[in-house]
Parts: C-alpha cells; sequence; structure tokens
C-alpha cells in the first residue's frame, strides 16, 4: 500500500496515450479506467449544438450554444459591432463588391469616401440595393465578401 | 418530405412549429427581430437570420425580407404560423411564385375567405347555415336601414375586411343605427384599409364554436371535432375548452358531417377552422379561418394528432391516411392564454421574466417560449403562454387544470394566471354555463 506522503506517482503516459486513442477510436465520450488506489478519466469536450447563425461574416456554419452568452464569438464580434465607424447591413440578403462579378469593387481598404459614395450592393428578391456612404471618411475594414449571405444589422465595413 | 422549413413567425408558435419540425427529421430556419435575438426558437433552430428591426411592419410582416432570407437559405417550405402573414394571400402566392411550398391552404382558398361576406356566400352555396344577414354590402344608411328592417333588430355591422373580432359596431334600433354606421366604416377604413360593411343580425346570448377540418391534397377531407371559444374579453379568446359543454354527439356528427361536406365542395386543403356562433341549437356561420388556430392543442389533447405535422405532411404531398371513422375524440381538454398583462386592469407587462416554473404531470401541457431570464418584448402580441389540460371528463380536466394554475410560477411581471384561477372556481365555468357576453361582464364585476 503507497504511503500518502509519498512523492506523486510517475504519470502514466503511455495508459492516458492508450485511453485518448480507445475514446476516439471507438467514438465514446468518457473513459475511466482504475484500480485500488487511483482511476483516470478522460472525457471528450461536449460539442455545442450546431447550429448555424448569420451573425458573423465567415460563412462557415457557426456553433451557436443555446444558453451561452458564445463569449468567443462575441469577443470578437463586439469591437467591430460596437466601432463607431461600424456600417451595418439595411436588410437581409446578399452583398455584392462590385457592380459586375469581373468589374473592380467598388471600395477597397484604404480608399477614402465621400458621403453617398456607393460602396456595396445588397440583393434581395433579385433587387440590387445600393448601400451608400452614411458620411465621409477612410475605408479601415470590409468585412463581407461577394457572394455572401448577410442578415439584418450585420456589420459589412468600418468607415474612420 | 421537406429538408428545411422557414418558420414564419415568432414566439411559442415559432416554438411549437420548430418541435414538430424537428420531430420529423426536419431542418428549420428561424427569421426574427432583433428584438427576438434571444428568442427561443432561435436559439433552439438549426439556423437564425435576423430579418429586421422589432417593428413588425419591418420584421415579421416583411414579406422581401422573408422571401430573400428562405433564398439564401435554401428552405423548400415556409409555415407562416398564425397571425402576421399566416392569411395574407399575397404572401402565399409569393412564396409558390419564387418555388416555396407555402404550408397552408392555395391563396385562393385564403383570399375567398378573407372577404367576409364572399366567405359567407360561398359557405352558404355549400350548404352551411349562416346568420341572416344583408347578404353582400350596405352603402350608406338608406341601405342599412332597409336591410336591418329586413332581419330584424338588433344588428351588427361588420366589416367586410375585418376578422377576428375586429371592427363590428351593434345598433339596438333603427334610431341607434345611423351613428352605428358612420362610425363602422370610418373604422374599418383606418383599420382594414377597406370601408365596405355589411349587416348581420345580432344574436342575443349565443355561444361560439368552432370546428377544426384538416384536409390532404387529393381531396380527403375529416373534422376533427369543436372547439368552445366563448369565453372572450374584447373578441379575444381567453380560455377554450373541446369539446362544447353545450352538444351533445348528435349535433356534433351532424354539424361536422356539413362542415366536411362544404370543404370538399370547396376543395379546400390544409387545416382550417369553421367559425359558429350557436344559439338556441341553430348553428349560424360566421368566418373561417384559413390558418393553424391559437387554440388548436385542445383538438390535438381530445384526438391525438399533432395539427403542425399534418399541416407539414399534406403541403409536402402526402395523404391524410386516415377517415373520419379513425378519429376518435377522447376525454376533455381546455386550454388557457396567458398574457404578460395585469390580471385584473389588462395592463400590459413587457419585462425581465425572473424565476420561471411550468406545471407538469399526467395531462398538463404547457405551450411557451418562456425562459427565466428572457425578457418579454413589448412590441409584440402579449400571449406568452398557453396551458393546455386534459382529463378522461370534464371534471377531471377541470380539478387537474386548478391544480396546474396553482404551481404555474412567471416572476417579474405581470400575468393573467390569477385570471384563470379566478375562473376554475367560478360556479357559472364549472358548469360550462357561459355565452360569448359572459367574460366581459365576469372582468367587469371583478374590476369593481
Amino acid at each position: 500500500m503507497a504511503d500518502k506522503n509519498d512523492a506523486p506517482r510517475r504519470i502514466d503516459a503511455d495508459l492516458i496515450r492508450k485511453m485518448a486513442d480507445l475514446l476516439k477510436e471507438l467514438g465514446l465520450g468518457e473513459i475511466e479506467y482504475g484500480e485500488d488506489e487511483w482511476h483516470v478519466r478522460i472525457a471528450k469536450e461536449p460539442p455545442p449544438a450546431a447550429a448555424v447563425s448569420y451573425h458573423s461574416p465567415h460563412s462557415s456554419p457557426l456553433a451557436h450554444a443555446p444558453g451561452s452568452a458564445d463569449s468567443a464569438r462575441f469577443e470578437e464580434a463586439n469591437p467591430i459591432a460596437n466601432h463607431p465607424g461600424v456600417i451595418v447591413s439595411p436588410m437581409v440578403g446578399v452583398v455584392y463588391t462590385s457592380d459586375e462579378p469581373k468589374a473592380a469593387p467598388f471600395v477597397k481598404v484604404g480608399d477614402t469616401v465621400k458621403e453617398g459614395d456607393i460602396l456595396l450592393l445588397i440583393e434581395a428578391m433579385k433587387v440590387f440595393n445600393q448601400i451608400k456612404a452614411p458620411r465621409s471618411g477612410k475605408v479601415i475594414r470590409i468585412l463581407v465578401s461577394s457572394g455572401m449571405p448577410v442578415e439584418f444589422g450585420e456589420p459589412l465595413l468600418i468607415i474612420e | 418530405m421537406f429538408d428545411k422549413v422557414l418558420i414564419a413567425n415568432r414566439g411559442e408558435i415559432a416554438l411549437r412549429i420548430l418541435r414538430a419540425c424537428h420531430e420529423m427529421g426536419i431542418r428549420t430556419v428561424s427569421v426574427h427581430s432583433t428584438a427576438d435575438a434571444d428568442a427561443m426558437h432561435v436559439r433552439l433552430a438549426d439556423e437564425a437570420i435576423c430579418i429586421g428591426p422589432p417593428a413588425p411592419c419591418d420584421s415579421y410582416l416583411n414579406i422581401n425580407a422573408i422571401l430573400t432570407a428562405a433564398t439564401i437559405s435554401n428552405a423548400n417550405a415556409i409555415h407562416p404560423g398564425f397571425g402576421f402573414l399566416s392569411e395574407n394571400a399575397d404572401f402565399a402566392a409569393l412564396c409558390e411564385k419564387h418555388g416555396f411550398i407555402f404550408i397552408g391552404p392555395s391563396p385562393e382558398h385564403i383570399r375567398m375567405m378573407g372577404d367576409k361576406i364572399t366567405a359567407k356566400k360561398v359557405m352558404r352555396e355549400a350548404g352551411i347555415p349562416v346568420v341572416p344577414g344583408s347578404d353582400g354590402p350596405v352603402a350608406g344608411i338608406d341601405e342599412a336601414l332597409k336591410a336591418a328592417k329586413k332581419i330584424g333588430y338588433p344588428v351588427l355591422i361588420k366589416a367586410s375586411a375585418g376578422g377576428g373580432g375586429k371592427g363590428m359596431k351593434a345598433a339596438e334600433n333603427a334610431e341607434e343605427l345611423p351613428d352605428a354606421m358612420k362610425t363602422a366604416v370610418a373604422e374599418a377604413k383606418a383599420a382594414f384599409g377597406n370601408g365596405e360593411v355589411y349587416l348581420e343580425k345580432f344574436l342575443k346570448c349565443p355561444r361560439h364554436i368552432e370546428i377544426q377540418i384538416l384536409a390532404d391534397l387529393m381531396g380527403n377531407v375529416v373534422h376533427l371535432g369543436e372547439r368552445d371559444c366563448s369565453l372572450q374579453r374584447r373578441h379575444q379568446k381567453i380560455l377554450e375548452e373541446a369539446p362544447s359543454p353545450a352538444l351533445n354527439d348528435d349535433q356534433r356528427r351532424k354539424i361536422g358531417r356539413i362542415a366536411v361536406e362544404a370543404i370538399e365542395k370547396i376543395r379546400y386543403r390544409s387545416v382550417g377552422t369553421i367559425e359558429f356562433l350557436y344559439e338556441n341549437g341553430e348553428f349560424y356561420f360566421i368566418e373561417m379561418n384559413t390558418r393553424l388556430q391559437v387554440e388548436h392543442p385542445v383538438t390535438e389533447m381530445i384526438t391525438g394528432l399533432d395539427l403542425v405535422r399534418e399541416m407539414v405532411r399534406v403541403a409536402a404531398g402526402a395523404p391524410l391516411g386516415y377517415t373520419q371513422d379513425n378519429i376518435k375524440l377522447s376525454g376533455h381538454a381546455v386550454e388557457c392564454r396567458i398574457n404578460a398583462e395585469h390580471p385584473v386592469t389588462f395592463a400590459p407587462s413587457p419585462g425581465r421574466i425572473g424565476d420561471y416554473h411550468a406545471p407538469g404531470g399526467l395531462g398538463v401541457r404547457v405551450d411557451s417560449a418562456l425562459y427565466s431570464g428572457y425578457t418579454v418584448p413589448p412590441y409584440y402580441d402579449s400571449m406568452i403562454a398557453k396551458l393546455i389540460v386534459h382529463g378522461a371528463n370534464r371534471n377531471e380536466c377541470l380539478m387537474r387544470l386548478r391544480r396546474a394554475l396553482g404551481e404555474f410560477v412567471i416572476d417579474g411581471i405581470d400575468t393573467t394566471i390569477p385570471l384563470h384561477q379566478r375562473l376554475t372556481s367560478n360556479a357559472d365555468f364549472l358548469n360550462g354555463s357561459y355565452d360569448v357576453h359572459w367574460l366581459e361582464k365576469f372582468v367587469n364585476g371583478e374590476g369593481e
């Protein structure tokens, strides 16, 4: 019987690795193994409930766990959403950054725009709506790409 | 079967539709206003798209935004719930034009029943008994006086573009009629954009009894019994029960058969409700609702059918798969509509929910999108929960209802739960002796 005052037992990395492999191989959520005096439990982090939200500029599905503030996304989106120069979408639709597929974009990062300049198009029900600069300034970030769906209130670009 | 359904609604009905879809393995897209970003039907949906600011006209009534959301999410079908765009024939037609199945009746039937004069005419021709009336619009005081004399006072002036209890004015006699006409026409124009009115005999103390029907695309039709919705305040239903305490099996079978024959004749599809006023053993058609109704759960409890599921199934082209003989009405069910309002003054009470505890147990169902910490927004309808209770008979049901109401906790805002508790200890209600005027008198007495 091991003395309680002994130094901590050497970690059996092989065992842990073997258990982790088993976990993965068999698609388990949790494995626990032990003997008289010790137990090792390895648990997989439960995936958040899969949900796609168009809150983010990314076109890939984002995990959106019900009930949580979804802190990581919050931290990423918040600085953008709260930026005083952010321009948000006034409607749900599909963004186009230029007049025609092969044409140059309306604006690039670094461009200076005047109030009323066309920044983007948003298409809804086959109608193209011009999104115009509400004030003059410099385009410091473009958060969307052509062909991307956006929802109402989604940040599009930042003009300082 | 559909792969993906877009839910064009909010609150408890959006959650209701979401649940039925998920149980069928159908993915859901919830569209929502900024005010509903934390709503339960948004959190549980597979995809969520913000379509506008809080105001309904910019969000839940925004046809462009909803169809755009359906396009970018690749939805196959759209369920409109009730209210909002559910009885907007133009919306239904646009859905179909853009390649989405509208989960409900055809645009033509929506339009037909949306005009109350046309609806009455169509139903009368299909064999449904109607309220004696002007049989067409009345324009001007002289026409109104002539029609009223024929019908017999008291009369009710109703907006043909109205419905849902709105746009109605009564006149007890010929002296009252001219003023009532003027007001009714002005109000109709303001509320519905159409000042056309017609006259109907005003029934003194009728009950409101409605028949639920369901039809598939192949012409198979069933009725699912009736609901008694007589308990109304300002023409808004507060509590509904099925079956009606006023009908016996013979009457039920008879009116059910008449309803089914009419639906067959007009070749209606999906769910629908034929609303009647019932007085002295006679049924009088008032209107047909071409959508799912708020009180559909009481019918579900006594038939065992999931009406939202059936709507989705028939919209996807599936046959009913059963006939009238297979429909069995079992036991008794009551639904209490719980509003975010003061139980006596009915002052609206939006705000943050503190503790929330829904009642449970056998035969108890709560349809609600509430949760602890949720904030009820001030922009929308005040109904926040439906408590539906089922029992083997009406007595057992009412005992269960009283017990369940006593357990229900919704902290932080005012709700009408105390009103329902007062109802469940009232002798008239317990005896089933009430008509469409009863609740108004009850709450006014309580208000003193």
